[in-house]
């Protein structure tokens, strides 16, 4: 019983960790899929439309 | 200390910075692979190297150049490491030149030496560096010869340029520049012969930050007298040409006095683009080679990986994982949360990681051997007809890959007008996450033609992305210019580490997000399915999940598939679209070894899993999707376009498919 | 006129300023320009764009800013 509580207090934890994680990561759009992400400290800058 | 990289674009700048950091930023062989600036470390800690896009001037033309020379001038820049591809010494060094008026630190690393020997040119890297009064250090960024060297120069020596002026622009244009340098004294940090000169060569960034700091009239002034003068005095169609031509003349007696050229062997490129860009034959040659990636991926090769990969998932791992939990007694609770919520989900989107790397090796190779360029140069006809042109493909086949780093590419593109149409239509491109959900139902429903049937998305993918342009470019995104120069850089012969390097590095990303967010959505949908209204362990029909998809499940039934389990899959599928899969392996979970392909004979027929996945290609852009196409276009507006005008087009084709396919009497 | 040129020929560029500005700049960018040899390398069906060759360099642009250009053959 205590084994089942401690996994599934592990599982739910990880996997509320995990979401929250992704859809911050995804809002930022491009910096998630960027290669040198973790080390990068650049602002990323928007197109401005026709100028 | 912070040292810059900057060359032309395709000169290898990427490549030396992954050699000299460590890391692993996007490389390949055409012209705008890095679009915006990227900061990283040395390896033993000297500084911060940072990555630009490659750019000819700096006097900026698109989006990408544009950061280029917002970098110059609103950051301090410490050093610069000036990258110059030696076998195109010539057009390498006008930027060279302008770098050089810039009086910051700099040092060059003259790359892709084995390339100019290749072609018989000999540089004497020694006089160079005397001519220009800085530092030339040759390189090899493929393999990093020489990059040590390089590290040290830059760690140890004094870099400060010593042969000032090296361009004397004619006494004209001389007294224009010290007019205006007057004009700015003490009032910028940065060389005010440099800000004078781009004034003068019409850089509206330049332009932009030198009228803030000095009296515009004044400018201006100076500017229009300098012009009629030349303008009347020498044959020349204005100062930016009269400045080119006197930096071209230096130029033509530095590489008189530094180049030899001996015996070129006649290189292989040509002989390969009179086949791939051949007049007739370049765009069935592209088709064949989509076709023959999609065989491999799905028939040949990808297929039998992933149902090995399968058959390991559902027998030993499962009755592993099935022992362990017996072992420890655990609840039926957990059971079902490990076997039926997380190893279906999980594992259902872990078996297509083989097929997910096949697509994304060919995407490598189509990056990395310079067809990408000869693609756009193909495709270019086609497009102009709809109001793009042939450039906006490279977005488009990186989109292959994953939809966010395409947006970005479109950076490239000069005119606003059609990079903002690239960036709008780049979604409908089929990535990779939904390449699950294809190969799932193929394999249910179409066993005997799966290359064929997922070729044929794809190209509903691109014949879309035609129609739509065409639409959108004749209505709401009006305009006429259009401009399309591409660079042709030769092929390169990939190496096998690099391919490995890039394909891994796309891949990776496949098999975190199923460590992380799949593992999550698994964990969420599966207490939904288990729980209902009815308490815990309901029938899954009367599950929260039942109730939430049969909500907008009414709305799919036109379309061939209104059942609540297709519509809870296709809510999850927007934030990211492989949950598809893990959503559709959790709903339809079978105990025993049938498998998933089977149990969809009972849902779909072969008509509605055609219509299902021509709605999964276009439907929505998926969220980390719609928050770059937010970031590029920086409007709400367009941003809610993209998704909406997606879901027209994907209801209103799903329709045409399953109404017209019943019809005609298919099934 | 660049028309008289076919596949593999080579010609000088005199005249490029009828072409639109935003072409000519990104030319010039690559080192192409008045007084510059440029050899056809290859040209596109259906009125598509040409690859010509400059310096060991190809470049693809349109067929129609490509019949702005004067050269003289060689
Ligand atoms: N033969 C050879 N190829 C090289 C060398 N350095 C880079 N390359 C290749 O040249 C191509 C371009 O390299 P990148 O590093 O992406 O060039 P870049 O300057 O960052 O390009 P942009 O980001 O588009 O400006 C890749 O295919 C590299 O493999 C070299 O020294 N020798
Ligand atoms: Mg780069």
């Amino acid at each position: 019983m205590i084994a089942s509580i401690i996994i599934g207090i592990v599982i739910f934890g990880y996997a509320g960790w995990a979401l929250v994680r992704f859809i911050n990561k995804s809002k930022q759009g491009k910096c998630a899929a960027c290669g040198v992400k973790d080390s990068c400290s650049s602002q990323c800058s928007p197109i401005v439309k026709n100028k | 200390m912070e040292i810059a990289l900057i060359g032309n674009p395709n000169t290898g700048k990427t490549s030396l910075f992954n050699n000299l950091t460590g890391s692993y930023a996007y490389v390949g062989n055409w012209s705008g692979v890095t679009v915006e600036k990227k900061v990283g470390v040395f390896k033993n800690n000297i500084g911060q190297l940072i990555d630009l896009p490659g750019v000819y001037t700096l006097n900026p033309l698109s989006k990408d150049e544009g950061v280029v020379t917002s970098y110059f001038l609103n950051e301090a820049v410490d050093r610069l490491l000036n990258i110059l591809d030696a076998s195109q010494l010539e057009r390498n060094l006008h930027l060279t030149l302008q770098l050089l008026e810039f009086e910051k630190p700099a040092l060059i690393g003259l790359n892709m030496i084995d390339v100019a020997n290749k072609r018989g040119i000999q540089i004497d890297a020694s006089k160079l560096s005397k001519i220009l009064g800085v530092p030339v250090v040759p390189v090899v960024a493929r393999n990093g010869k020489g990059c040590d060297k390089l590290v040290d120069v830059i760690a140890t020596k004094s870099i400060q340029p010593a042969n000032k002026n090296l361009v004397c622009y004619g006494q004209a244009v001389e007294s224009a520049i010290a007019a205006i340098t007057g004009e700015m004294t003490a009032k910028t940090n940065h060389s005010t012969r440099f800000l004078a000169i781009q004034y003068i060569e019409g850089n509206e960034y330049v332009r932009n930050y030198v009228n803030h700091i000095a009296d515009q009239q004044k400018l201006t002034s100076i500017l229009e007298e300098l012009e009629s003068q030349l303008l009347n005095q020498y044959d020349t169609k204005s100062l930016a040409n009269f400045i080119y031509t006197k930096r071209k003349e230096v130029i033509e007696k530095i590489v008189a006095e530094v180049a030899r050229k001996g015996d070129a062997t006649i290189p292989l490129s040509e002989k390969i683009d009179s086949i791939v860009t051949n007049r007739y034959l370049g765009l069935p040659i592209f088709l064949l080679l989509m076709y023959f990636m999609f065989m491999l991926t799905f028939d040949w090769l990808g297929t039998p990986l992933s149902d090995a990969l399968d058959g390991l998932l559902t027998g030993p791992v499962t009755s592993g994982i099935e022992s362990a939990l017996g072992a420890i007694h655990a609840s039926a609770f957990i059971h079902a949360l490990i076997l039926e919520g997380l190893v279906a989900g999980v594992g259902g989107v872990l078996v297509f990681v083989p097929q997910i790397f096949i697509l994304f090796f060919f995407i490598s190779l189509l990056e990395d051997s310079g067809y990408m360029a000869r693609v756009a140069l193909v495709m270019d006809r086609i497009m102009e007809s709809v109001g793009l042109n042939g450039k906006a493909f490279i977005p488009m086949i990186i989109g292959f890959g994953c939809n966010v780093p395409g947006i970005m590419a479109a950076r490239t593109i000069e005119t606003p007008r059609e990079r903002l149409l690239t960036v709008l239509l780049t979604p409908l491109m089929s990535c990779s996450a939904r390449l699950p959900v294809y190969a799932l139902f193929v394999g249910a429903f179409f066993a005997g033609h799966k290359a064929f049937i997922v070729l044929s998305l794809y190209v509903l993918g691109i014949v879309m992305v035609l129609i739509l342009a065409k639409i959108f470019s004749s209505t709401v995104l009006k305009s006429e210019t259009s401009l399309f120069v591409i660079e042709l850089p030769p092929y390169r012969l990939p190496q096998f580490q690099s391919l490995w390097r890039s394909t891994w590095d796309k891949g990776k990303g496949f098999v975190r997000k199923a460590g992380t967010f799949i593992f999550a959505g698994s964990v969420i949908i599966w207490l939904l399915s288990y729980a209902g209204p009815g308490g815990l362990e309901v029938d899954m029909d009367d599950s929260f999940l039942a109730a939430i998809g049969n909500v907008i499940a009414p709305i799919f039934a036109p379309i061939g598939f209104g059942t609540w389990q297709a519509a809870a899959s296709l809510i999850t599928g927007f934030l990211a679209k492989e949950a598809i899969i893990s959503t559709m392996n959790i709903i339809y979970f079978v105990p025993n070894d049938a498998s998933l392909q089977a149990l969809l004979a009972d849902f779909y027929t072969p008509l509605s899993a055609y219509s299902f996945m021509v709605f999964i290609l276009l439907y929505i852009p998926c969220l980390a999707t719609v928050a770059t196409i937010y970031k590029e276009t920086n409007s709400k507006k367009w941003t809610a376009f993209s998704m909406i005008y997606a879901f027209v087009i994907a209801y209103v084709l799903a329709l045409i498919i399953y109404q017209g396919g019943r019809l005609i009497g298919l099934v | 006129m660049f028309e008289s040129l076919k596949m593999g020929d080579k010609g000088k560029i005199i005249d490029i300023s009828r072409v639109g500005k935003l072409v000519q700049r990104r030319l010039l960018d690559l080192g192409i320009t008045e007084g510059s040899e440029v050899c056809v390398k290859c040209v596109m069906p259906f009125g598509g764009p040409v690859m010509i060759e400059s310096c060991g360099q190809c470049v693809g642009i349109r067929r129609k800013e490509a019949v702005q250009i004067e050269v003289v053959r060689l």
